[in-house]
């Protein structure tokens, strides 16, 4: 095949197409349904369903998705066979960091990955999409593309994968939704419930945009790209959090998640900004060439080896004042400058002289071939930026507060989005941007982990709604990634994503069952005993509860293992940042503690409710399928041999391909402590579980220890819990109330000053204009009628003169000529007496 | 002899037939008898005008010749009042002058 690339593209594009035809459908419906009176809008209007919503939209986007997992699935084995799998197993990381450190070098490739040994155009395309024509200026194209690596192959067959397995879930969760009119419990109108059409299409239309989005995210070879995806993925995210929007609970999460992830975006843009500005390009592979000094360069350079893949620093030359077009720069560890290399330096003899030299002639407006600077401060926002997105997105502290809200959409909707997909694509992201991370930044990105997988999961424990407990659960994985990329593990924290995106699908789908079960209850407290009545249910999340829990042999055990070495390496090397090992250490034991209090209080033990105990019951089949194949994923889809081996997996090798080199380089020392200390802290953290598991079940099992006890001993503390650490009410008190008071600051300056004046204003001018009015009436008026009065009036007098009578005007006649002529004649006298 | 008939006698002729004129014009109801008041006032004009062109050197052909216009204008005058006199008599039988005030404002 040409470009197997494609493949992708296609894959990515067929949820769209699926997204078009349902909507074309459902408008079409909308259209006809005005005239179905006729015979022709009759039959399209029946023909897509008429009044009650039909299944076929929801074939249409399921098949979508599944030939998208076939076509990456496909992809997937050909990237394989154009990328053996060989260089990595001699060369562990910190090993071959060791071997370049000692000029062993030889030119590699450039590219992103580093074992691409394909032609890279079979893998990506970019193509312009917009170009401002700007002259000089660097960075002047907005380009579209898709860049496979094998970080991509993965996510898609993951993203794919868990999608299909979710639209199946949902032809049979969404079931009610088929009927002409739904009604809604949860709403009350004047006359009882709501009653609504059904909406089975629409939420299958809203499925199919998500994937496309996502998938396009997955596939982007640039920042803009991504950031297109990502605020489609957001306002997906925002129409199925928001699907049940007659319920105001619904709808004002939707509208919090939405806010939250725009707090988060602006960042983002700021970021991209940032780097559009002074780097110019959006590219990945560009920008991560510009930053990081690249390999090609050095050969033959000894004093440069130890730069190699890392941000060169510097500082401006004293003395040198910049010109009009550049500034001189002495490399130096501590300089405030960064050095921005050519895009194509494979020959680049000014790199090479900076190199040997140690002074760089920057240019601020560099063309090819020649060096440029940013300072290093504005790098450091640019990242803390994007990552700012990312934190809106992955729910991090302290944007986390809208995924657990968000849990008010339908099931399904929170084990795609909210629990394996979506959230995932803040760790993607600060994953795929990690060149791009200044020390400073990663630490922030390894603390903001920490101090999210801590709190969420001391939430989780207090919890008593199913699917909040597991949001908080998500959350704090999420922490678990974001701190692992912090540290420097970037293999250990995607690849806690992949597998932590099958369990937690699993966990979600299994409550959804759960709560279908029980006819829409998602209280714990009122379950328990529902083992018998769902044995697939609970045995499948029984299975995912031991994924999450980390216990030996299932996936989550090898990638939590992963990272928990990685955090105790890291505090090896550096001691004062302790609490990033023993925070996800003690939280090892928490998440073994509430996932499995969840267990226990849905499904074992007496029933506490006999009602919904009575009419629970097991899923229809398209619901427990796809339990049971997560499951199966969840327990092995990290196996690899020896089975012991996290490294082993084919997943594990394949994401360590797309490893960026810089991770391996700067934390090689980091690494190789962590490869020594996996085993002391797999075991820590194995024992602090098994801990965990044997208190869970003294208490909620065996009874030995009475939670209501527990709760009346440390009240204080419960009620911190209970109320999410007042993260909440602390953003109402400084955020949403201040925001409020100050909206109706505005209502009231805007009624009173800016309606007052307009209504002055319109009361002036009416006033003015009934006096004008009155001047028009009475005196133009007036005047013309007195002139005709007067007229009218002399007209009177003077027709009286008309006798008719002959003889009168004759007298008249008479009297006349003589009056004429008297006058004449004494005219005539005046004149000729001069 | 004859003492000599000057311009002033002829003036003074005129000007006694204008005033019989007018004031038979003015004081007749009958419509002939207006038509008659109008034939004397234009013969009193007719004397002045020949006087004038007797006496006065200047206007020795203008005075006879306005003499004649006058003569037969008034002929035609008198041809056409006389018809409307006819007329009116037909409609009002009458030719009392007084009775014709549709004309009045």
């Amino acid at each position: 095949m040409e470009s197997p690339g494609l493949l992708y593209v296609a894959a990515t594009f067929l949820p769209l197409a699926s997204f078009l035809l349902l909507l074309l459908g459902g408008g079409l419906r909308a259209a006809a349904k005005p005239v179905r009176d006729t015979p022709l809008g009759g039959s399209i209007f029946r023909g897509l369903g008429g009044d009650a919503p039909i299944k076929t939209g929801a074939y249409i986007a399921t098949g979508a998705i599944g030939l998208a997992f076939v076509l990456s699935l496909i992809g997937f084995i050909l990237f394989k066979q154009d990328h053996p799998h060989e260089a990595v197993e001699h060369t562990a990381p910190h090993q071959e960091a060791v071997e370049h450190a000692a000029g062993a070098d030889v030119v590699q490739d450039w590219r992103l990955s580093p074992l691409s040994l394909a032609d890279p155009s079979r893998w990506s395309v970019s193509v312009d999409w917009a170009s401002l024509n700007m002259g000089s200026r660097p960075a002047t194209t907005l380009s579209l593309g898709y860049h496979i690596d094998s970080l991509t192959t993965v996510m898609f067959l993951m993203v794919s994968f868990i999608a299909t397995l979710i639209h199946v879930f949902s032809i049979g969760y969404m079931g009610d939704e088929l009927q002409p009119t739904v009604e809604d419990h949860q709403v009350h109108t004047v006359d009882g419930h709501l009653r609504r059409r059904g909406r089975f299409g629409r939420f299958f239309l809203f499925l199919s945009l998500f994937c496309f989005s996502m998938l396009n995210l997955i596939l982007a070879d640039n920042l803009f790209q991504v950031f297109l995806s990502w605020e489609l993925v957001g306002i997906c995210s925002y129409l199925l959090v928001g699907f049940y929007y007659e319920r105001r609970s619904a709808s004002n999460a939707a509208i919090k998640a939405f806010v939250t992830n725009r707090v988060g975006d602006a960042g983002f843009i700021i970021g991209l900004l940032i780097l559009w500005t002074y780097v110019g390009t959006l590219n990945f592979e560009d920008l991560f060439r510009k930053i990081r000094l690249p390999e090609n360069d050095i050969a033959n350079v000894a004093t440069a080896s130890s730069l190699r893949h890392r941000i060169v620093r510097a500082a401006v030359v004293p003395g040198e004042a910049p010109s009009r077009d550049g500034q001189k720069l002495q490399i130096s560890a501590g300089g405030d400058q960064v050095v921005l290399f050519p895009e194509y330096s494979r020959h680049s003899e000014e790199v090479r002289k900076a190199l040997d030299t140690g002074i760089v002639d920057a240019k601020f407006a560099p063309r090819t071939g020649q060096l440029g600077s940013m300072p290093y401060w504005v790098l450091v926002v640019a990242g803390l930026g994007i990552f700012l997105g990312c934190v809106g997105k992955s729910a991090q502290f302290p944007l986390h507060v809208w995924l657990p809200d968000a849990m008010e959409g339908p099931t399904p909707v929170s084990a795609l989005i909210h629990a394996a997909t979506m959230v995932a694509a803040g760790v993607y992201l600060v994953g795929r941007c990690f060149p791009l991370f200044t020390p400073e930044a990663r630490l922030v990105i390894a603390y903001t982990g920490g101090i999210t997988l801590f709190m969420a999961a001391t939430i989780a424990i207090v919890q008593t709604d199913i699917k909040k407990v597991l949001a908080y659960s998500t959350v704090s994985q999420l922490g678990y990634m974001m701190l692992a990329l912090g540290v420097g593990g970037w293999i250990a924290g995607l690849f806690h994503l992949i597998t932590h995106a099958f369990f937690k699908a699993l966990l979600f789908l299994g409550s959804g069952s759960v709560i279908y079960g029980c006819h829409h209850e998602q209280d714990m407290t009122k379950m328990g005993g529902l083992y018998p009545k769902m044995k697939v249910t609970a045995i499948t999340m029984l299975v995912g509860m031991l994924t999450i829990a980390g216990i030996p042999l299932f996936s989550g055990w090898y990638s939590k293992d992963a990272i928990l070495a990685q955090a105790l390496g890291f505090v090896q090397e550096y001691p004062k940042h302790i609490l990033l090992f023993l925070l996800p250490l003690l939280t090892a034991g928490i998440t073994a503690f509430y996932m499995f209090r969840l267990w226990l209080l849905t499904f074992a033990g007496k029933p506490r409710d006999e009602h919904v105990y009575e009419h629970a019951h097991e899923s229809p089949r398209t619901m427990t399928v796809p339990l049971i194949i997560l499951a199966v994923f969840s327990v092995a889809v990290a196996w690899g041999w020896p089975l012991y081996d996290a490294e082993a997996s084919v997943l594990n090798s394949t994401i360590e391909q797309s490893e960026p080199l810089s991770a391996k380089i700067e934390f090689a020392t980091v690494h190789a402590f962590a490869h020594g200390s996996h085993a002391l802290a797999g075991n820590l953290a194995l024992g602090l579980v098994l801990v965990a598991l044997i208190f869970a079940s003294l208490i909620y099992h065996s009874r030995v220890l009475d939670p209501e006890e527990a709760k009346q001993q440390f009240p204080g503390i419960h009620r911190f819990l209970w109320n999410k650490w007042y993260v909440d009410e602390l953003y109402s008190a400084i955020i949403v109330r201040p925001a409020l008071t100050v909206a109706h600051w505005c209502r009231k300056f805007d009624t009173r000053v800016i309606d007052g004046t307009v209504d002055a204003t319109a009361r002036g001018v009416v006033q003015l204009s009934r006096w004008d009015g009155r001047f028009d009436l009475g005196i133009i008026d007036g005047l013309v009628n007195l002139t005709a009065r007067v007229v009218f009036a002399v007209g009177g007098r003077l027709r009286t003169v008309q006798t008719g009578y002959l003889r009168s005007y004759i007298l008249f006649l008479v009297l006349a000529a003589i009056g004429i002529f008297a006058v004449l004649s004494y005219f005539v006298a005046f004149v000729r007496a001069g | 002899m004859m003492p000599e008939v000057g311009l002033q006698s002829y003036l003074l002729l005129g000007a006694l037939l204008f005033v019989c004129g007018a004031v038979c014009m003015a004081m007749k109801r009958n419509a002939i008898g207006v038509l008659m008041g109008v034939e004397l006032v234009l013969n009193g004009a007719n004397v002045n005008f020949v006087a004038f062109a007797r006496f006065n050197s200047t206007f020795e052909i203008e005075g006879q010749i306005f003499a004649l216009f006058v003569i037969v204008m008034a002929a035609a005058e008198a041809a056409i009042a006389l018809a409307i006199v006819l007329n009116f008599y037909n409609n009002h039988m009458t030719v009392d002058v007084d009775t014709a005030e549709e004309l009045k404002g």
